[in-house]
């Protein structure tokens, strides 16, 4: 189940607040790296949507997100189409896509499950990347940002962007918080917890299955249209799997099921890629073992560990005083 | 060439890549047949298995040395994995699983682009082996000769361990149901850890037959992994007689339709895989009954 605990809250405009100081006070250099933290951690929330609270694990939020991109990127830089429809065409294609492959897998559990996503993405990512008309390979350039004169801001210049990006995290940090509140949330928890009795309960767990990733989806698209928009130009590498394993682990470092652990996780996991990078190459090998090690300790992640320790004390310190 | 010959050539090449993809999904499927896990590492033993022959074969230079001793040399990788992460995570649910096997995913890339660099290493075909055999008229490389051969012993040496003697009766009915086998006095801890090994030494065997033919680079493990995981779903997580459909059906499906269908063909193994999923959740050929 899902509280917006004050911890969580606290967190959550800390780590926003933090973005927003770093883009304004750094560099360029800087405002990338919030803009990279924010398409991360928009990406990171919606997977922790569906495998957080409905637990259904998913390999393919990375080729969802690409679609959006593609999308998004199709539509202005091909037919010319207004930035703001297309980007609401994006998360459409983001959203449906999601929720046809879940209505299909949701006949599925555990591995099988995992492996259907895993099969739709790469399947997705293939079509991309055999498509001359989508540049294949080579990918596509030329997409614009979009277009805020009328309210006096420009979002071609990159600290305005950030900020229109840590922006973006805000709001779909409140959608998820609010679905996931709502009874639908509820129930999708409840699914997680025990299907047959939700079944029993007369709820029809495929429609709740297939609305949740149509809704992990739609949140996965908007992270595409930043993504299409911040390097202006896309390439199916956005929609390989691994990209997907990458998510799930910055989900897993923050704190799975915590709906806030993701967005701290995108944010350690972005800034450690490029501190790590300036002594040595191997980026994978300290993702790797820290993923290991993670895992291993309990799962719980910075996040979910640092909560688990608070609320593990304010109990001890309850029943002390009951006793 | 003639039609008849260029359907024999694409059947070859269609045969002798589903005889590695045997011999590394049949160690993907019956490990999690039997100890319900699911190794997203495989195919980084795969790659440690063409490495770590290379690097046996310049030492040595015998690729025999290599072809006996890099099983071996993935088997002890394989043990210290199953005895530091694997035995722990049996019972710890599918996502652990995928994350930690992901996360050494990571870890061999790494390991590999520090011992042996980023480029593309190739391997010799043994002398023996060089040069092409003429058959029904079609001229192909012994050394694809070599690896259906290879992977058509393998395939009747495990078919009849499994069904005519006393350990693959032992096998059979631990995946059938392991707390059963271990009440009927079946060590079967121990049976685990046997069959886990043998499932690592057939993929570091791929990996260093592999080598002569497509050359070591960093991305194989993770490239040749999803094609192997079609396999063991398309089949049946778990069973052998699966893994042996499934990877002749992706085999074929890969190369001969590279060759009829060259815009569909990759996505039709993707296509194939949902159809089963939907269809027939167990695979073709269900490990329990």
């Amino acid at each position: 189940m899902f509280h917006q605990t004050p911890a969580r809250s606290f967190t959550l405009a800390v780590v926003l607040a933090a973005l927003v100081a770093y883009a304004t006070f750094g560099g360029f250099f800087a405002r990338e790296i919030v803009i990279e933290i924010a398409i991360l951690a928009i990406l990171a929330i919606s997977l922790d949507f569906v495998a957080g609270f409905g637990g259904m694990v998913s390999l393919f939020h990375g080729a969802v997100m690409g679609l959006s991109a593609y999308g998004y990127s199709v539509l202005t830089a091909k037919f010319g189409i207004h930035p703001i429809p297309a980007a609401f065409a994006g998360i459409f294609l983001a959203a449906s896509f999601g929720a046809a492959v879940a209505a299909i897998a949701s006949r599925t559990s555990g591995i099988f499950f995992i492996m259907a996503t895993l099969a739709f993405g790469q399947m997705l990512y293939t079509i991309i990347f055999k498509s001359r008309w989508l540049g294949g390979d080579d990918g596509m350039g030329g997409i614009p940002r979009f277009d805020a004169s009328w309210i006096g801001l420009d979002f071609n210049d990159s600290l305005q962007f950030a900020i229109f990006a840590v922006f973006g995290i805000a709001v779909c940090y409140g959608i998820a918080a609010l679905l996931l509140r709502s009874a639908f949330g509820r129930t999708m928890c409840g699914i997680h917890g025990n299907e047959p009795r939700m079944r029993a309960l007369g709820v029809s767990t495929w429609k709740h299955k297939t609305a949740a990733f149509a809704i992990s989806s739609a949140i996965a698209g908007v992270a595409g249209v930043f993504a299409a928009q911040h390097t202006q130009y896309i390439s199916p590498e956005l929609l390989f799997w691994t990209v997907s394993g990458e998510v799930l682990i910055v989900v897993i470092l923050g704190g799975l099921g915590t709906l806030v652990g993701p967005v701290l996780g995108a944010a350690i996991f972005v800034l450690l890629k490029h501190e790590v990078g300036n002594y040595t190459d191997h980026w994978h090998i300290v993702v790797g073992l820290l993923l290991i090690v993670t895992v291993m300790a309990g799962g719980r992640g910075i996040y979910g560990q640092a909560e688990h320790w608070i609320t593990g004390r304010s109990r001890k310190a309850r029943e002390s005083l009951n006793a | 060439m003639s039609d008849a010959a260029f359907w024999i050539l694409q059947l070859l090449n269609a045969l002798q890549y589903s005889m590695l993809l045997f011999l590394l999904s049949i160690g993907l499927t019956v490990i999690f047949g039997l100890l319900h896990f699911m190794n997203l590492a495989h195919g980084a033993l795969y790659m440690m298995g063409a490495y770590i022959g290379i690097s046996i074969t310049s030492a040595t230079g015998s690729f025999w040395a290599a072809f006996f001793l890099a099983p071996l040399a993935v088997t002890a990788i394989g043990a210290v994995l199953y005895f530091t992460l694997i035995r722990r995570l049996r019972n710890a649910g599918p996502m652990n699983q995928v994350l930690v096997t992901f996360g050494l995913i990571f870890v061999f890339l790494d390991i590999v682009r520090l011992g042996w660099g980023d480029i593309a290493l190739g391997l010799d075909a043994p002398t023996a082996l060089q040069g092409t055999t003429k058959f029904l008229s079609v001229s192909y490389p012994t050394y694809r000769f070599f690896i259906i051969g290879l992977g058509l012993v393998v395939m009747a040496t495990l078919m009849t361990i499994v069904s005519r003697t006393q350990i693959g009766a032992m096998i059979r009915a631990s995946v059938e149901n392991d707390d059963m086998a271990a009440a009927m006095g079946i060590n079967v801890g121990r049976l685990f850890f046997a069959v886990f090994c043998v499932g690592c030494a057939l993929a570091g065997l791929a990996g260093v037959v592999a080598a002569p033919v497509f050359s070591a680079t960093t991305g194989m493990g993770i490239s040749i992994l999803i094609p192997t995981l079609i396999v063991v779903v398309i089949g049946g997580l778990g069973s052998l007689q699966g893994a042996v459909v499934g990877s002749l059906i992706v085999g074929s499906i890969e190369t001969i339709g590279a060759a009829v269908l060259p815009g569909v063909a990759s996505i039709l193994i993707y296509v194939l895989l949902a159809v089963i999923l939907v269809v027939r959740p167990a695979g073709l050929i269900p490990a329990r009954v």
